[in-house]
């Protein structure tokens, strides 16, 4: 069984936001929220370098972890998903997410949050496959179709990637012997531990 | 420049060498490791800035969107899914516990004589109507609080998931729109209370002898003893404000909070919550099935004569030289005294 994960290619990624873009348009995801977004580090002066980042589906997922109605779970693959029906917006997934994936429309007065959204690697919800009801809370359901995540798909560098973690280490592993350098993989060790580390 | 200078200097080592220069501490093990070697200081630096929680550049707009990693969540994770959950759980264990085993050898603490008959006022419309709105907040939010905390491990097993997330949406609302309620019944409180809660020289014997409360001795005390004063002073002072300051916080989001406030002001809230909870089944108990005619004095507002001279001996002592009819008719008439 593949384990999903992200990696994004510091030494590629021209923070060109396709895969925001991408995310937002497939998924109709709601008016201010951004289930992806680009961090450009040092912009501007030497050492600049630009992540994508996103929900990275860790392997201890501190979201599972602290949701009080325990909405969460993580598929076979390794995605971490949740359940809107039984999100109550309280935003403790908020506060103990290291890569800030958790986003929520707001639900009503004084900043009162809506339900969580955030990126479901492209596999939808515990809905049915594919049907009208998961598309409408949780977007395209990509992986059911036996396709990738569209922001990787569609990133113009292939700076980010999203699939089994192997086979990204081995690319990753590819791409540095060959230019010598840049090895970098943002976010791993954060979110895949020790796993993330040998993988 | 510099940093192409380190580069050159690292391949220029890895080459003389034949070996990987030491990697930095934070950058954990990577797959790519061994061929990792030429841009070691490279990676080290961008790692660096991922972990330092600093704001890069992005397009999206929020507060800390431009944070790559935050590792605070993972310390408030810890210590709310450790310490806070069970320490928390067994303080609230013990507590009942000790409470239960209190009341199987004391009972209900009964007046030592027979009642007199003749009531006097001892808590006023208005310092009713402010204890009773702080009491009934409390409770509700004490209930929603603990189901949010400790609901997960309690009754998500028994009700299951559907129903457990409805009472939590319930709980989480109520919870959210009744505490900036109780932060202002601590307010209105604080002014109401606050002249009958100063340091006594009386309350020095009341502490000496833990007011009586196990031997069964009564220590005079003006209107109120040092227990309620440590309650007003400790519970709804200190842990009122510390709590409900600290939930405004959480409750009022739009205010571009960052995790790491929420993440602080969560564990403060918690803490506090939970030392107030305890303290409150102490003094729920003493109010109410702890102590023969305490319930009646916040219900009613009056007592019998014999409970205030056992009680509040010296209280009731000056408040019988007031004119006889005026503490019973006039409101506000047994506040009145200073």
């Amino acid at each position: 069984m593949a384990r999903m994960k992200f990696v994004c290619d510091s030494e590629r990624c021209i923070e060109c936001n396709g895969c925001v873009t991408a995310c937002k348009n497939e998924h109709e995801v709601p008016w201010g929220v951004s289930r992806r977004r680009v961090v450009t580090l040092n912009d501007g002066v030497p050492g600049e370098r630009s992540v994508s980042v996103a929900c990275m589906h860790c392997t201890d997922a501190p979201c599972m972890a602290v949701c009080p109605v325990d909405c969460f779970y993580q598929t076979d693959e390794g995605v971490v998903l949740h359940d809107k029906d039984l999100c109550i917006g309280c935003g403790y997934c908020f506060y103990a997410c290291p890569f800030g994936a958790p986003q929520f429309p707001q639900g009503g007065a004084f900043g009162m949050r809506g339900k969580m959204d955030k990126c479901t690697f492209c596999a939808g919800g515990p809905e049915a496959d594919n049907s009208a009801e998961e598309f409408k809370k949780y977007g395209r359901n990509r992986l059911a179709e036996g396709k990738l995540p569209l922001c990787a798909e569609m990133c113009s560098t292939k700076a980010l990637l999203g699939g089994d973690g192997q086979v990204l280490s081995d690319i990753i592993r590819d791409r540095v012997i060959k230019r010598g350098k840049g090895a970098d993989m943002v976010g791993w060790g954060t979110a895949y531990g020790k796993e993330g580390g040998k993988s | 420049m510099k940093s192409i200078l380190n580069l050159a200097l690292s391949l220029a080592a890895a080459l003389l060498f034949g070996t990987a220069p030491a990697m930095s501490a934070d950058a954990p093990a990577q797959p790519a490791a061994q061929v990792q070697a030429k841009g070691a200081h490279n990676q080290a630096q961008l790692w660096r800035d991922a972990r330092s929680g600093e704001a890069g550049v992005t397009t999206v707009r929020g507060p800390e969107a431009g944070v790559l990693i935050q590792s605070g969540g993972e310390t408030w994770r810890e210590l709310r899914n450790g310490p806070i959950t069970l320490y928390g759980g067994i303080a609230l264990c013990v507590v009942a516990v000790a409470i239960g085993l209190f009341y199987l050898r004391r009972g209900m603490i009964r007046l030592s004589g027979p009642p007199t008959g003749r009531h006097i006022q001892r808590f006023n419309t208005l310092e009713r109507m402010a204890h009773w709105s702080m009491a009934v907040s409390f409770v509700i939010l004490a209930v929603t609080g603990l189901v949010l905390l400790f609901g997960k491990h309690v009754l998500l097993p028994v009700f299951g998931y559907t129903l457990f997330s409805w009472l939590a949406v319930i709980g989480k609302n109520l919870h959210n729109f009744i505490g900036p309620l109780f932060l202002l019944s601590i307010v209105v409180s604080f002014f109401i209370f606050v002249k009958d809660n100063f340091w006594k020289k009386e309350d020095a014997e009341w502490i000496a002898k833990a007011g009586g409360l196990l031997s069964g001795e009564h220590v005079p005390s003006w209107r109120f003893n040092f227990g309620e004063k440590f309650m007003f002073w400790f519970g709804v002072v200190f842990l009122g404000l510390t709590v409900g300051i600290s939930g405004l916080i959480m409750d009022f989001p739009n205010f571009g909070q960052v995790r790491d406030t929420m993440q602080t002001v969560n564990i403060i809230h918690s803490v506090g919550a939970l030392l107030f909870v305890c303290l409150m089944l102490g003094h729920i108990y003493i109010g109410t099935i702890g102590m023969e005619g305490a319930y009646d004095s916040m219900r009613y507002g009056h007592v019998d004569e014999a409970w205030a001279k056992e009680h509040h001996e010296l209280w009731y002592n000056q408040e019988k030289l007031k004119p006889a009819d005026a503490s019973k008719t006039e409101p506000g008439a047994a506040a009145a005294h200073s």
